[in-house]
């Protein structure tokens, strides 16, 4: 009975874990488009080009989309506090709670209420109080981002907070609180990271339609946003902010520091593994190909500075899953160097000229887009296995926090519910994605009862 | 401080039952009141652009019971895990039923996702009116403040009692009922033809039953929880909940009989407020009951965040639900009037 799977604690991990997942993938394109409809609709505004507006009425069905499916599986991330975690519930939710109900007073009613308008209200709203609406949107949901990404900063940094005499936590100081740094580092990190992929997506959008020789003004347009935001945004990813937020991992949590990056045996001149594989077991790093020093630079600015390793803190201070924490941080690294590497190529051979007619780039630019994808969703599986085994760092174990009433039962239950019902969501979803990709962004002037109505 | 903030977490609960229960009664009268796809899509648009901006609500009201009242969010959300996930389910299958269905004019395709509406709105009008039955009736929470609870047990109110028993499902058919008579009245002030017509009569029919209703569960109530009604009757709130019941009443009937839909759909809104204050009102402080022993019962003064939190909120919320009802103002004013499935249709091409 004390195998993993009798464990009430992974089960309900594992649940909060897979809807977590699913959802971001949603909220990640809707933030990464956001400022691209609001640039078009101005664009549309300034120069009164169709092709402006015809982008941003594209787009803006796409991520009606996104939106639509983001908010479905949203609400259940907030509810899973109270039926999964209640002990986490009962001892945090009176700090972690205040920018939770933020965000939905704040940011989601602001974006609920002009979504509509900027999908279906173009014609009764005129331009410039359409433009509006899609700056409301994006305005949305990117505070939106901003009051999830404090929630999950004080997670990882608890800062501002008091002890009531009843022992749960509470606000000591909201300002502290709300302008965490670890949040704001955090926050500029994840939302250039939903603008890659953003860009990667209309990149690959372009890169398709120029392919197959059709709507050869969208597909231009496209690749041109795309590859150009795409370049400013992979780079922003990496440096300043990847680096800043990695420094603060050093700083705060240097054993989830070593656990990213398999020091297993702290000390100076510590390197970077190119490859190798973590063996929890003999503690040490299989067939290591290093970059020496690089570490002990990145994280603390010279090649001498001490990196900890996990040797010097108790096992029961490990994040519990060394090898997934590893890979994920380091397929994420890999993805986003990668990601560099072909918006500097694309950027180039759009300075030559030769982007429309460079096929094998084309054919690149239009499958790269599932990767920014991976690269979000690892780089949140490092954030959350990193400030293992704690659900607040320092403060509150993980396993202390799940709740005691529900059984096995009832969460497997659930758990295979969410994945019936997300797996059809998804089949949904690229169904009706792929319908429009197909119908493409010229205007169609009848609606699908108007085309009724004249037959 | 705790009775106010008791105030806005009820006022927000509220408010999303009245704003989505029209979406439900829509949901759950959508085959009866509109016949053909043309008429269907006409029930979809009047509920369409808005039916988010309503779900925000309860999403307001779960971060905001977290924020005020994290220990009560722990115990009833882990308790009632089962009812609340089929309730999230059901939100989730509306909630694309309501954005997918337009999208392909294809009548399998349409006549699919009419089905999932109707199907999830009823599920939904259910779980929630078996949710209020169970915070009147109480549920078994144990000395430590938990309670597990299976779907049903032996369909009595007292002591190890299930979701569902007599009482509970009584105040769940009622919960259909009454909220299919709130969506005919808002279905009946945006369409036009034969969808307005029949909600009309719909509406005159299932307000008219629900009367008698309300006696009977009034006396279920009495009957099950005797302590209720006398302090219902104690409490200041209770009566001008029941005021504000009244008033609507008359201004739902004459609204309904001179066919002013708008007095109408008023009157409805605010019958329904009218009674959930009343109730809100009547079982304060306690928020969740015990059947097992009353001394286990959580009252909002026991499981209320401490208070910096709480000061915290209260500068805040306001601002927050000031901006909310502006963007409201803006653009329920792009939405007044009749629908026309012409301009209003949620279809992508």
């Amino acid at each position: 009975m004390n195998s993993l799977l009798y464990d009430p604690a992974f089960w309900s991990r594992l649940q909060f874990g897979f809807t977590l997942t699913y959802h971001y993938l949603f909220p990640q394109l809707t933030m990464g488009l956001a400022w691209f409809l609001v640039y078009w609709k101005w664009r549309a505004l300034r120069t009164g080009e169709e092709k402006y507006n015809e982008a941003a009425r594209f787009w803006a069905k796409i991520f009606g989309l996104n939106f639509a499916v983001g908010v479905v599986t949203g609400i259940p991330m907030e509810f899973q506090f109270g039926t999964n975690w209640a002990d986490f519930s009962r001892f945090a939710g009176g700090v972690i709670g205040q920018t939770l109900a933020m965000e939905g007073m704040f940011a989601f009613f602001l974006e609920s209420a002009f979504i509509g308008a900027l999908i279906w209200g173009e014609k009764r709203l005129g331009p410039r109080n359409h433009f509006l609406a899609a700056v409301a949107v994006a305005l949305g949901s990117w505070l939106s981002g901003y009051f999830i990404l404090v929630t999950n900063a004080f997670m990882q940094h608890p800062v501002g907070y008091l002890i009531a005499p009843d022992g749960s936590l509470g606000i000591s100081s909201i300002s502290a609180y709300l302008l965490n740094p670890w949040a704001f580092v955090q926050f500029i990190h994840n939302q250039t990271a939903a603008v890659v992929t953003g860009s990667f997506v209309i990149t690959a959008l372009g890169a398709f339609y120029t392919l197959r020789g059709i709507h050869p003004t969208a597909a231009r347009l496209y690749l041109r946003a795309g590859t150009i935001v795409g370049l400013i945004a992979s780079l922003l990813v990496a440096f300043p902010t990847g680096d800043e937020q990695a420094k603060m991992v050093g700083n705060h949590q240097p054993v989830t520091l070593a656990a990213m990056e398999g020091k297993f045996v702290g000390g100076p001149m510590a390197g970077v593994a190119m490859i190798g594989q973590p063996n929890i077991q003999e503690q040490r790093l299989d067939n290591p190909i290093e970059i020496p020093g690089a570490l002990s630079f990145l994280a603390y600015g010279t090649l001498q500075s001490y990196v900890h390793g996990l040797d010097e803190y108790p096992q029961d201070s490990w994040p519990d899953a060394i090898e997934l924490l590893y890979y994920s941080f380091h397929l994420m690294i890999t993805l986003g160097t990668i990601f560099i590497l072909i918006m500097i190529y694309a950027n180039f051979e759009r300075w030559r000229g030769r982007l429309d007619s460079n096929r094998g780039l084309l054919w690149v630019l239009m499958l790269a887009f599932p990767f920014p994808y991976i690269a979000n969703t690892l780089g949140w599986m490092t954030t959350e296995l990193g400030r293992q085994p704690w659900s607040i760092y320092g403060l509150f174990r993980t396993r202390d926090g799940y709740s005691k009433v529900v059984s096995n039962g009832d969460t497997i239950f659930t758990l295979i519910g969410f994945t019936g019902l997300y797996f059809v969501l998804g089949l949904l979803f690229l169904y009706l994605v792929g319908r429009e990709i197909a119908h493409g962004p010229h205007e169609e002037v009848a609606t699908s009862l108007g085309k009724e109505a004249s037959l | 401080m705790i009775e106010t903030w008791y105030g806005i977490v009820s006022f927000m609960l509220i408010a999303y039952v009245v704003l989505d229960g029209r979406n439900f009664g829509a949901g759950m009268l959508h085959w009866l009141v509109a016949r053909t796809p043309e008429e269907r899509r006409q029930v979809v648009a009047a509920i369409g652009p808005l039916w988010s901006w309503h779900e925000v609500w309860l999403v307001g009201f779960g971060g905001t019971l977290l924020a005020v009242f994290p220990r009560l969010m722990a115990s009833a959300f882990a308790g009632y895990y089962l009812a609340l996930f089929l309730i999230l389910w059901c939100l989730l299958l509306r909630g694309m039923a309501l954005e997918v269905g337009g999208h392909i004019n294809d009548r399998l395709w349409q006549g699919f996702w009419d089905f999932v509406f109707v199907v999830s709105s009823f599920l939904l009008a259910i779980l929630f009116g078996a949710a209020a039955g169970n915070l009147a009736r109480g549920v078994p929470l144990d000395a430590h403040g938990n309670f597990s609870m299976a779907f049903f047990t032996d369909f009595k109110v007292r002591g190890n009692v299930g979701l569902l028993d007599w009482y509970t499902v009584s105040i769940a058919i009622f919960t259909v009922v009454i909220l299919a008579a709130h969506g005919a009245t808002y279905l009946m002030l945006k369409t036009e033809g034969p969808v307005r017509d029949r909600s009309e009569s719909y509406a005159k029919w299932l307000w008219t039953a629900t009367g008698p209703l309300l006696v009977i569960v009034s006396v279920q109530t009495w009957f099950i929880r005797s302590d209720l009604i006398r302090h219902g009757i104690q409490n200041l709130v209770s009566w001008v909940g029941m005021i504000v019941v009244i008033v609507s009443a008359f201004a739902l009937a004459i609204g309904l009989r001179n066919r002013q839909e708008m007095r109408a759909f008023v009157g409805s809104n605010f019958l329904i407020v009218g009674l959930l204050a009343t109730g809100a009102a009547t079982i304060f402080p306690v928020m969740l009951y015990s059947t097992l022993a009353p001394e286990n019962s959580l009252t909002a003064y026991a499981v209320a965040s401490n208070k910096s939190g709480l000061v915290i909120a209260t500068i805040w919320w306001p601002v927050a639900f000031i901006l909310a009802a502006s963007y409201f103002v803006i653009i329920s004013r792009q939405y007044t009037g009749k629908v026309s499935v012409r301009r209003d249709t949620q279809g992508y091409y």
